[in-house]
């Protein structure tokens, strides 16, 4: 009988890991990466349902994973929204001058892919004089010898981190939230890339990456956040995220689109703290957010400081 | 158990074997499956960048063919309704062609999703329990139900109907009745859901009208049935299947309303967003005029505007629509208008202008085409595959084993069997047979292989006194009274009623007698098969 056992286990052993063996060779489309860490990131859990071990595991799995592609360190932080702080962001189209410096200060910050090439803030020029901000006339592809030209002004657009955002609500796996800082973030391991939510954005803010992002290592910002800037996948979406990196790990600190500006057009800070820099853009100047009829409700403020 | 393996080897057997034309045909399209599935194997390699989709129009050929197919599913209830809720005789017998053509779009619209995904080995996430589904908040999670759902009640009532008829029974109403009439609101659901994916999108202006979840289903009853229309006069062709030319007209007369409606929607639409002009109506006019020069579409849309037009008037005149030809035509131009019109022509320029404003004319690549074409292909394999089972089934040609067929004498035979030898004398086998109660005893030579039977009925056939010196040997009857232990219970019947006694002796390969069979057991049998 015992014997009988010993058989019977060692035969159902044996069809159990033939049948693994099938299975896995039939679900590893990606046989570069057909190894443990592939199957862990395969089964890794959403993020908001994982707990502080679970997170701290995933961390170091993509940390080891980024340094054997990158050949050197990452830091992937997990830093959460602080209590009582909402990000708001101002912008003071009266002193833009369209030199799009803010854009290439987001690639170098944000680890974007720079082929094919993603940026995650468009600057439109639009005709001075005629039309208010008319999308339909606006020119996202001016290249002149040089900023700013006379007849012209500019609107630099990312993502809003709107207060009602209808990204969030197309999202069919949760895969985009709104955290209680109001960031709108993106956990890109549990992206499926069915682009639902670029339909949704009213914004054009969300990029996807149509194919393998490309950056040399020597370019990667090594420090960053999970929701953030971390060096991304192919087929999934990101977008601004008001360096989340930097303004959570470093309270006070600026998004680098703010840092690069040369005028001083772009303003940050917490819109619940009566003292800071955006409540009293708000409070002092003619403010407008973009497609107020969509009841999005941006937590990104256009305004012009003075008329020029 | 057996009886499963045994009937899905029949089902495999009738897919797999076919004669020249079958073979060509699947062969056919296994071509264009293969070079999809090479060029699919090239987008999981590259990523979605092999095919012209951007930021700016992030939706592109895939999701046209996903929506104009869920039209095509959902226009399976078009027969349902007249066949079940009117008992309109002549489509109630073709209604199972057009569940299983609804089975067949449904698995493509969800190969149409699989192939337009950035992560398709995430699409788990999708999934209630095991992942997050945002449900009730996203509109995709929502068609994700209802797509499934449908696949899953026209699975439910075509693969029921059609065992029932395998196994030569009638289909019981009570049993899918409530599943058909299930069915009829769930496919007004799956367009509806699937065209408030884009309706509900405040961002694109061109699909914020609410009118498009009635225009979805207007197109939808038009494209779908012409489809049917020219497969059932394929299948009237090629198979022995009787389709009844009234069911067809009746169809047509059905898309002609169809048509009608969808017509008018559209000239709402068009007139609401020209007259009122606002900068809303860019998309509309990008789709009819061009937009600053940028004009790929506007051919695409007279051509789809015209033939939906002429379509309708075909279908419109009884002289038109009664003429195949005419009909034919009328099919082809509904499917390619609306193909066009709802594929295309709707998911295109609610892209166009983008969001910030800008022009971004996409036109599918080579390799998006290919892939395309193989769902498509893939698709019609599938149904291919389903009607060459379905039709056989359906013209009863081909029957499962039931489980009654499957039973066999040794299933059902009582194992006591009692024996003699011929060289038994009568005193001797009376004594015995009236001990053991018996009316028949078989015998049996000296390697137990059964040589004749004696029945009281023999013994009392002898006069009185006779009996001395006999034995078993001069009474007994040449064994007819017994059937091979796999015979089916069926069988037995016939042979008990041409026998003279009421009982069968079963025998082995061998010729041994192993057991026997009273009328009673077949009985018995038969009323267990009956209550199961």
């Amino acid at each position: 009988m015992e014997q009988n056992e010993q058989k019977n286990n060692g035969l159902n052993r044996r069809t159990f890991l033939q049948g693994a063996a099938l299975g896995l060779a039939s679900l590893a489309l990606p046989f570069d990466r057909a190894d443990a860490s592939f199957w862990e990131s395969f089964f890794q859990k959403h993020f908001r349902e994982m707990n502080e071990a679970e997170i701290k595991n995933v961390l170091s799995r993509l940390e080891r994973e980024y340094e054997e592609k990158y050949k050197k360190a990452i830091k992937i932080g997990n830093e959460k929204a602080m209590p009582g702080v909402l990000f708001g962001y101002g912008l003071d189209l009266s002193r833009c001058i369209g030199c799009r410096r803010c854009v290439y200060g987001c690639v170098e910050e944000n680890n974007q892919s720079l082929d094919p090439q993603i940026h995650w803030i468009t600057v439109l020029r639009f005709k001075k004089g005629e039309k208010w901000v008319d999308l339909e006339n606006a020119e996202k592809y001016y290249n002149p010898e040089k900023v700013p030209q006379d007849e012209y002004f500019y609107m630099p657009v990312q993502c809003q981190q709107c207060e009602n955002p209808p990204c969030v609500r197309a999202c069919p796996t949760q895969a985009t939230w709104k955290d209680p800082d109001g960031i709108v973030v993106i956990d890109y391991n549990w992206c499926i890339g069915c682009r639902y939510c670029m339909a949704a954005c009213p914004y054009g803010a969300r990029r996807f990456n149509w194919g393998t992002p490309n950056r040399p290592a020597e370019k990667i910002n090594p420090k960053t956040h999970y929701l953030g800037n971390r060096p991304r996948y192919r087929g999934v979406v990101e977008k601004c995220t008001f360096c989340i990196q930097r303004t959570r790990k470093e309270p006070g600190r600026y998004p680098a689109c703010v840092e690069a500006c040369p005028v001083g057009a772009r303003k940050f800070g917490n819109l619940l703290d009566p003292t800071s820099e955006i409540r009293y853009a708000i409070e002092h100047k003619r403010v407008f957010r973009l497609k107020e009829d969509l009841n999005t409700s941006p937590k990104f403020y256009y305004f012009f400081a003075y008329g020029k | 158990m057996v009886q499963i393996i045994k009937n899905f080897f029949i089902a495999l057997r009738q897919i797999a074997v076919g004669d020249k034309k079958y073979y060509l045909w699947v062969s056919f399209l296994s071509f264009f499956i293969l070079l999809g599935a090479s060029a699919y194997f090239g987008q999981l390699n590259k990523g979605l960048i092999i095919t012209a989709m951007r930021d700016q129009v992030s939706w592109g050929l895939y999701i046209s063919n996903f929506t104009f197919l869920v039209g095509v599913a959902a226009a399976a209830v078009l027969l349902v309704i007249p066949a079940y809720l009117y008992n309109f005789k002549p489509i109630k017998e073709i209604v199972l062609f057009g569940e299983l053509l609804a089975i067949s779009a449904i698995s493509m619209c969800i190969l149409f999703i699989m192939v337009d995904m950035g992560q398709p080995l995430r699409v788990w996430h999708i999934l209630p329990v095991i992942g997050a589904m945002n449900f009730p908040a996203s509109l995709l999670a929502w068609d994700v139900v209802v797509l499934n759902g449908y696949l899953a009640i026209n699975t439910a009532i075509a693969f029921y109907v059609l065992y029932r008829l395998s196994i030569g029974k009638e289909y019981k109403m009570s049993v899918i009745g409530p599943l058909i009439i299930l069915s009829i609101p769930w496919a007004v659901s799956i367009h509806t859901v699937t065209a408030f994916l884009y309706n509900g999108l405040s961002s694109r202006p061109f699909w914020n009208a609410s009118i498009l979840a009635p225009r979805f289903l207007a197109s939808a009853f038009c494209s779908g049935p012409a489809i049917m229309l020219i497969l059932f006069q394929i299948i009237r062709k090629l198979s022995e299947v009787e389709i009844d030319n009234k069911a067809i007209f009746k169809i047509a007369e059905l898309i002609a309303y169809a048509m009608g409606i969808n017509l008018f929607l559209l000239g709402a639409e068009v007139f609401k967003e020209f007259y009122s002009g606002s900068i809303h109506s860019a998309p509309i006019e990008y789709l009819y005029f061009g937009l600053h020069g940028h004009n790929k579409l506007v051919p695409w849309t007279w051509f789809a505007t015209v033939m939906n037009i002429t379509a309708f008037f075909l279908f419109l005149f009884p002289r038109s629509r009664e003429n195949f030809t005419t009909l034919n035509m009328a099919c082809l131009f509904v499917i390619i208008g609306v193909y066009i019109e709802k594929g295309m022509g709707l998911i295109i320029p609610g892209f166009i202008p983008d969001v910030l404003g800008e022009i971004y004319e996409y036109t599918p690549t080579m390799q998006e085409i290919l892939i395309t074409v193989g769902i498509w292909a893939t698709g019609a394999l599938l149904y291919t595959f389903l009607l060459k089972f379905a039709i056989p089934v359906y013209t009863g040609k081909l029957r499962f084993f039931s489980k009654a067929q499957m039973i066999a004498a040794r299933d059902i035979m009582s194992r006591r069997v009692t024996t003699v030898r011929p060289e038994t004398p009568v005193d001797e086998l009376v004594k015995f047979m009236l001990s053991k109660h018996l009316t028949d005893t078989a015998v049996v030579d000296a390697g137990n292989k059964l040589i004749g039977t004696v029945s009281e009925r023999d013994i009392i056939s002898l006069e009185v006194g006779q009996s001395t010196g006999k034995t078993a040997s001069d009474l007994m009857t040449a064994p007819t009274g017994t059937v091979p232990e796999n015979f089916r219970i069926q069988e037995l019947g016939k042979v008990l009623a041409s026998n003279k006694t009421n009982l069968l002796f079963v025998v082995n390969d061998s010729g041994q007698p192993i057991g026997t069979i009273a009328g009673n057991d077949i009985l018995k049998a038969l009323e267990n098969i009956r209550q199961e």
